[in-house]
């Protein structure tokens, strides 16, 4: 057989190493690493009931906007406008809430207030997308464009109207609207009943403590979910691989390179309105600011997640993993109250880097045969 | 003899004032390699180009199984049996075997899933069938070789439905061993007696190997043809050389 001992090279792999060559491994280690520390270091603060919700809130906010940045850069993009996207997101829903729906249509039901946002924003991502393909401009620089111009638009849009660039003390929408609750409400409530009934989840006065995760917890296993459902298991899982790798590759198959890249970019418009539905609907407030820096933090735990800057591969469990190891570190000066909370951006930069060169070998790996 | 499946006749592709290809003719049956020799710059991607529908010719037919047709784009050509395999092989090296075999025309289930188990076993059994026993189409494609490469995009043309099979100098960027590796697959295609190849080479080995007829270019131009027979070594390295354009430049020095 032509060329049979190569074929034979590769059977003498082991399930071992397998393993070791999922792109998931190093950013697993990590996270489990983390754990560890983490509740040592806290004497066990950070997962006790409270500690815990609070942390997975946090986990699934970054987790919600990672999923969108990783999937996107598999596709060989970036997306630099998600966290000014938020601001945009958050805005336009409070906005539509305290003042009504725009053109005097009357007031805007947490419900309207959503859809309307969404269609803003995914119509944002198609041009964004159609701008990056249509020009063959680098995505850096287009959406860094968009990134000032958003955020601009954001706090120009709220002195026009609000006169301020905050709005606060909007109705608790969460006790009228099962729409609104089941962005900003509480979610998986029995997961704390059985821990309270087992005899944990006990507040000073022995009540039960907590009632529930925040709902962005579902809506980050939902995104998640998703993800991973469509990159591994559809055809459009294998464009997005397929575009990242090699575009001209795809393209000469029959790929739609174009509309796969446009589609993402509505994707992670779509992930940083979820971003911003949950915060609004939970906190019932909205703030020029919000989302500033998230853009950075997404794309940073794509690439701990195991996502490689160069496109075609990563994958979302990694990015998993990614989210809950920077999300528990964001949040450890509140477990930990003697650290300087600077750290963590030390802590960020040191794993990114070690990530992107952890990256840099699985893929030298994988493309070793040559 | 034969029909041939694919037949040229004087075809002509000016870019703008510059003549690429000035009247080539060529016919290739199903069932044999057809090669297509010729120094640098002779035409022969130009000509191969035109007949995966990437040029549009300026003059002259195409004919398809005696019929003439025209192609507006690379699908066109694809939907009517011509598979090309170019050098840079329009493959993924991040993606699997398999996933790169059916990148653009994946088998689907219902909700857009992939049926990935009967796609990993038609990439591994039509890679077998002209020659990689590949066991395992989940692996990525950059731990093969660049032999088993060529051998991944060509079983991939012929599963697509490829009657004509282009191969544009597959063997030029490999080693020794694997050369011989992607004429071995050539052959099997060969055998299979269905399928017309046109292979482009550099190498007078090669094509001496496994070529049934050849054809040979310079300057855009047919400068010589025959079956591996017709041809002798003599003829072949007069030829090779751009025969035709060496006697022009006699004449022209003679008139001097
Ligand atoms: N798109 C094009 N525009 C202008 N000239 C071209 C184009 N493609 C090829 N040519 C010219 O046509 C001639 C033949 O090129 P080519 O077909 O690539 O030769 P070969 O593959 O035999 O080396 C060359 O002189 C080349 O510069
Ligand atoms: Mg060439």
């Amino acid at each position: 057989m032509a060329d049979g001992n190569e074929s034979d090279r590769l059977q003498e792999e082991t399930t071992f190493q397998r393993l070791l060559r999922r792109p998931e491994i190093g950013s697993f280690t990590v996270m489990v690493v983390i754990i560890i520390a983490l509740a040592i270091a806290s004497e066990g603060k950070s997962f006790n009931a409270l500690g815990l919700k609070n942390n997975v809130a946090i986990i699934a906010q970054y987790g919600i906007i990672a999923t969108g940045a990783a999937v996107l850069m598999i596709s060989g993009e970036f997306d630099l406008s998600i966290g000014s996207m938020i601001g945009f997101a958050g805005m336009s829903m409070a906005m539509m809430l305290k003042w009504g729906l725009p053109f005097g249509m009357g007031e805007a039901s947490p419900f309207a207030a959503f859809i309307i946002t969404l269609a803003m924003t995914l119509a944002l991502g198609w041009l964004i997308g159609t701008v990056v393909v249509r020009s063959g401009l680098s995505s850096f620089i287009v959406t860094l464009a968009f990134l000032f111009f958003l955020r601009g638009v954001t706090e120009v849009s709220f002195r026009l109207i609000n006169k301020s660039t905050q709005i606060s003390g909007l109705p608790d929408y969460k006790e009228t609207s099962w729409f609104a609750n089941i962005l900003g409400g509480d979610v998986f409530g029995w997961f704390y009943d059985i821990w309270f009934m087992l005899g944990g989840n006990l507040n000073r006065r022995g009540e039960q403590w907590v009632e529930g995760f925040d709902a962005r917890f579902l809506w980050w296993i939902v995104i998640a979910g998703v993800a991973y459902f469509i990159l591994s298991r559809t055809q459009i899982g294998n464009w997005i691989y397929a575009t990242g790798d090699n575009k001209e590759a795809a393209r000469a198959n029959g790929v739609p390179v174009n509309r796969v890249k446009i589609g993402l970019f509505m994707f992670t418009a779509f992930c940083a309105t979820m971003f911003a539905a949950c915060q609004v609907f939970d906190t019932n407030t909205s703030d020029a600011a919000k989302g500033n820096l998230m853009e950075l933090f997404a794309i940073a735990i794509a690439v701990v997640g195991g996502t490689l800057m160069t496109g075609g591969f990563g994958s979302v469990i990694g990015v998993v993993f990614g989210a809950i190891t920077v999300g528990l570190v964001a949040n450890a000066v509140f477990f930990i109250p003697a650290i300087d909370g600077a750290w963590f951006r030390v802590f960020l930069g040191a794993i990114l880097l070690a990530a992107v060169f952890a990256n840099e070998r699985i893929r030298k790996r994988i493309t070793g045969g040559i | 003899m034969a029909e041939p499946y694919l037949r040229v006749e004087g075809l002509v592709k000016r870019f703008g004032p510059f003549t690429a290809l000035g009247g080539v003719d060529l016919e290739v049956y199903p069932g044999e390699v057809h090669c297509l020799l010729g120094d640098n710059g002779a035409g022969k991607s130009t000509l191969i180009k035109t007949l995966a529908g990437v040029h549009e010719p300026t003059e002259g037919t195409i004919y398809i199984e005696g019929k003439p047709v025209s192609f507006r784009s690379p699908r066109d050509a694809s939907d009517a049996g011509i598979g090309t395999v170019y050098q840079d092989l329009a493959i993924n090296q991040l993606l699997s075997v398999t996933r790169n075999f059916f990148m653009g025309r994946e088998l689907k289930g219902p909700l857009g899933t992939l049926r990935m188990d009967e796609m990993n076993k038609i990439a591994h059994d039509e890679m077998l069938k002209i020659g990689i026993d590949f066991s395992d189409p989940t692996q990525a494609v950059g731990t093969m070789s660049g032999g088993q490469r060529q051998t991944l995009a060509i079983a991939r043309a012929i599963y697509f439905g490829a009657k004509v099979l282009i191969l544009d100098e597959p063997t030029s960027a490999l080693g020794q061993k694997q050369q011989m590796g992607v004429l071995k697959t050539i052959k099997k295609v060969r055998a299979r007696g269905d399928i017309a190849i046109i292979f482009i080479t550099h190498n007078e080995i090669h094509s001496r190997l496994v070529g049934d007829r050849f054809t040979f270019l310079a300057l855009g131009q047919t400068i010589g043809a025959g079956t591996n027979a017709e041809i002798g070594d003599e003829e072949m390295r007069r030829l090779m050389s751009g025969g035709a354009e060496m006697g022009d430049l006699k004449e022209e020095l003679a008139a001097i």
